[in-house]
């Protein structure tokens, strides 16, 4: 059940200024959300935006990243959920960017949108139940999983 | 009245619990009952609220009724992919606009 999110645009600037403007903070802040990005490998940050009680989010995006090919490919780590500590959404972002003629092609992807089944498990977890009953209910839905992939 | 939130519904450890046993196996609701302490009305209620949450699905068979759990019910998982879609291509249209202003400076 897990899904993908694919985009695709097209900047007429040259990498370099996408790169910039994509791993820059105050630019990021400008066209995304305030945040304490740094392009470097292993770095934890987060975003903050205005909560939106109906998707359970309170806000905040934590965030690590974890590719960095300099005006190439970056990818980060995009979670979030209802209050600290619980993370009902569990994605990532990878940013590609492709050289065009007068331009760059910028590509995301927002994957790891996952089904029930795994929401469920995560909240399971989140809910502090003990391991055994956690490692049992895993292996269930790891098993109905493969059954229905 | 709006649909009840598919996150409080799994907030109480008893519908947790139901959740658990329907992960393994589709249930009668005598059978899911049985594993209950608690009264088979009180059992029907927290089924009733899994229900209309979208987690569960309830099918008649004779005068039984059965419940399992509805793998297509998480709609926060569609919800947010909509929500996504729409927000990069917003953002997106924002970063050309940074972009543009860079570099004219």
């Amino acid at each position: 059940m897990q899904r993908d999110l694919s985009f695709k645009w097209y900047f007429p600037h040259t990498p370099a200024a996408v790169w910039a403007c994509l791993t820059e903070q105050e630019a990021i802040a400008e066209w995304l959300m305030k945040n304490d990005f740094r392009p470097v490998v292993g770095h934890k940050f987060n975003f903050h935006t205005k909560p939106i009680p109906k998707m359970d989010f309170d806000g905040i995006i934590y965030c690590e990243v974890l590719e960095v090919e300099a005006l190439k490919r970056l990818v980060y780590s995009w979670k979030g959920g209802p209050a600290p500590g619980v993370i009902t959404l569990d994605t990532i972002l990878t940013w590609t960017l492709i050289p065009k003629e007068n331009g760059t092609e910028v590509r995301l992807e927002h994957s790891g949108f996952k089904g029930f089944k795994n929401y469920l498990s995560s909240l399971f977890m989140g809910a502090g139940w003990n391991g055994r009953i956690r490692k049992r209910l895993e292996t269930l839905l790891n098993e109905n999983a493969n059954a229905t992939t | 009245m709006p649909l009840p939130d598919p996150f409080q519904a799994i907030a109480d450890p008893g519908r947790r619990e139901i959740l658990f046993l329907l992960s393994k196996e589709k249930l009668s609701m005598n059978a899911l009952a049985e594993n209950f302490e608690i009264s088979r009305p009180a059992v029907s209620k927290h089924v009733k609220i899994l229900y209309e949450a979208g987690l569960i699905m309830i099918t008649e068979v004779g005068r039984e009724r059965y419940c399992e759990l509805n793998p297509d019910g998480f709609k926060e998982i569609r919800a947010w992919m909509a929500y996504y879609e729409e927000f990069w291509n917003a953002k997106m249209v924002n970063f050309g606009k940074v972009l543009n202003k860079r570099m004219k400076q």
